[in-house]
């Protein structure tokens, strides 16, 4: 198996490592860098709980590779807070109890992010559009999507 | 579980790629969006000893348009980036239908319309559009550039005519006839990120004579264009005789399957009844 040297950012902080070619970017980061924020479970792209931003736009990170990410760009829901200050959508979750169980959280947050970023007034189909791979098992999806809709009309 | 363990390569130009393939052979897969071959990675349903990452040749992101000579889409290109295509969405309206109801926007941050099609699933949903609008998919290989039309690309589920060594720079696909209007129907259980139970493409022009072709997803082994259904609008008979025509003969040349989506009986009906509503839609029919 090969390994490869690969140099690239995650929030902003950069990280130069080896990695054998069959670790995933998912791994890379809850293994590697031991930022577990990112949720690991079904491993084959159907769930979405491990979504992160490379370069800005949501990938699942359980079907990239960690080679595939030299040169790139990380985003993860550690790196959406300022400190203590919780980002507008942030807050909205909290609002609007869009938190169950949390384990689909940072996903939905991470992909609601990319979203109002490309589209700040998005319908509520395109929200549901824009977060349709990440699946809630406690099935609270009304109230996620009012968060997003909600952080929306904050933003001006 | 993790993925096998494999060597990666990261080819920067053609050449590079057809050497890589050629040394290594049967012992290879190439690596474009990874959505389906990580999948079977995984599940140890393929096992490559080398992983070759065609995103790093510039060359196959091509995405133009030309009023001769048509769309070229090449292997790099990703399925949003098509979906973003102005032209796409005006002038292969079933192309840019079907991509943009493949899975998820994010699977289809990093999927491919080449891997979709090389993957070779029954249930590709833009194999349908690719046979209405009769893409050509060029390929590349040690002896030389070929095309295969896309309806010779197709032998079984998960099979396809490429040979060994041989890979897809991209599709062509000419401009379809003055007026033309295209469309693709995606029923599934539910509207987003799911297979097919069954798709529908067609395609409907009329320059004096009507010119209408139908392709169907999840009915069969490969995607299935209907060649019949040329042959009856071409004949006879009022629109609406036609279209009934049309949904008949769709119904006996398939031959769907029973599984977790949905029953053969119920994809038998279900494939009359798309066909018959997009033939309705774009023939203007209410
Ligand atoms: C959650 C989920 C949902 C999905 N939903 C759908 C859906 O609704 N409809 C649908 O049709 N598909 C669906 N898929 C399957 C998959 O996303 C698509 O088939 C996608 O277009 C594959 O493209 P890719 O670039 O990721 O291919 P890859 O996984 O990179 O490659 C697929 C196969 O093609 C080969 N290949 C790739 N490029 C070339 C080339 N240039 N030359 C020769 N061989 C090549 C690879 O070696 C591999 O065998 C889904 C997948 C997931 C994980």
């Amino acid at each position: 198996m090969s390994r490869h040297k690969i140099s690239f950012s995650v929030n902003g902080e950069r990280h130069e490592l080896e990695v054998e070619a069959n670790r995933t970017l998912l791994q890379l980061l809850r293994e590697d860098l031991e930022m577990t924020g990112t949720k690991r479970a079904c491993e084959r792209g159907d769930c979405g709980l491990c979504t992160v931003l490379m370069d800005g736009e949501p990938v699942k990170s359980c079907l990239v590779l960690a080679v595939e990410v030299d040169g790139r760009e990380v985003t993860t829901i550690e790196g959406l807070a300022k400190g203590e200050k919780l980002t507008r959508l942030q807050r909205a979750f909290i609002e609007h109890g869009a938190v169950q169980c949390g384990f689909c959280t940072p996903a939905f947050i991470v992909a609601g992010e990319a979203l109002l970023k490309r589209n700040p007034h998005p319908s509520e189909d395109e929200v549901k559009e824009a977060v349709g791979g990440i699946l809630c098992r406690c099935t609270g999806y009304r109230q996620i999507i009012d968060a997003i809709l909600d952080a929306a009309k904050g933003r001006e | 579980m993790p993925l096998p363990e494999f060597s990666y390569f990261r080819p920067k130009t053609i050449e590079g790629l057809v050497s890589l393939l050629a040394g290594h052979g049967a012992d290879a897969k190439i690596l474009a969006g990874g959505t389906d071959l990580f999948v079977l990675m995984r599940d140890r349903l393929v096992r490559p000893k080398c992983v070759i990452d065609i995103k790093g040749i510039e060359e196959l992101r091509e995405l133009s348009w030309d009023k001769g000579r048509g769309l070229m889409i090449g292997a790099a290109v990703t399925l949003n980036e098509l979906i973003g295509s102005e032209i796409v969405e005006q002038r292969f309206g079933a192309l840019w239908k079907a991509a943009s109801v493949l899975a998820d926007p994010t699977i289809r941050n990093r999927a491919t319309l080449v891997g979709n099609i090389c993957n070779a699933s029954p249930a590709a949903d833009t194999a349908p559009a690719l046979l209405v609008l009769d893409g050509g998919v060029e390929v590349v290989g040690a002896r030389g550039e070929r095309t295969i039309p896309i309806r010779d690309f197709f032998v079984g589920v998960k099979r396809t005519t490429l040979e060994r060594g041989e890979f897809v720079r991209g599709v062509r696909i000419p401009n379809p006839p003055e007026g033309a209007k295209s469309d693709y129907l995606k029923w599934g259980r539910t509207r987003g990120e799911d297979l097919a139970v069954v798709g529908v493409a067609a395609l409907a022009a009329d320059s004096g004579k009507k010119f209408v072709r139908v392709a169907l997803s999840s009915v069969a082994p490969t995607p299935l264009l209907i060649s019949e259904v040329e042959d009856i609008f071409r004949g006879e008979g009022s629109i609406e005789e036609r279209i009934e025509k049309a949904a008949s003969v769709v119904v006996q040349r398939i031959s769907p399957i029973s599984d977790v989506r949905a029953s053969r009986e119920y994809r038998l009906h279900m494939a009359g009844v798309l066909t018959r509503r997009v033939l309705r839609q774009l023939l203007g029919v209410s």
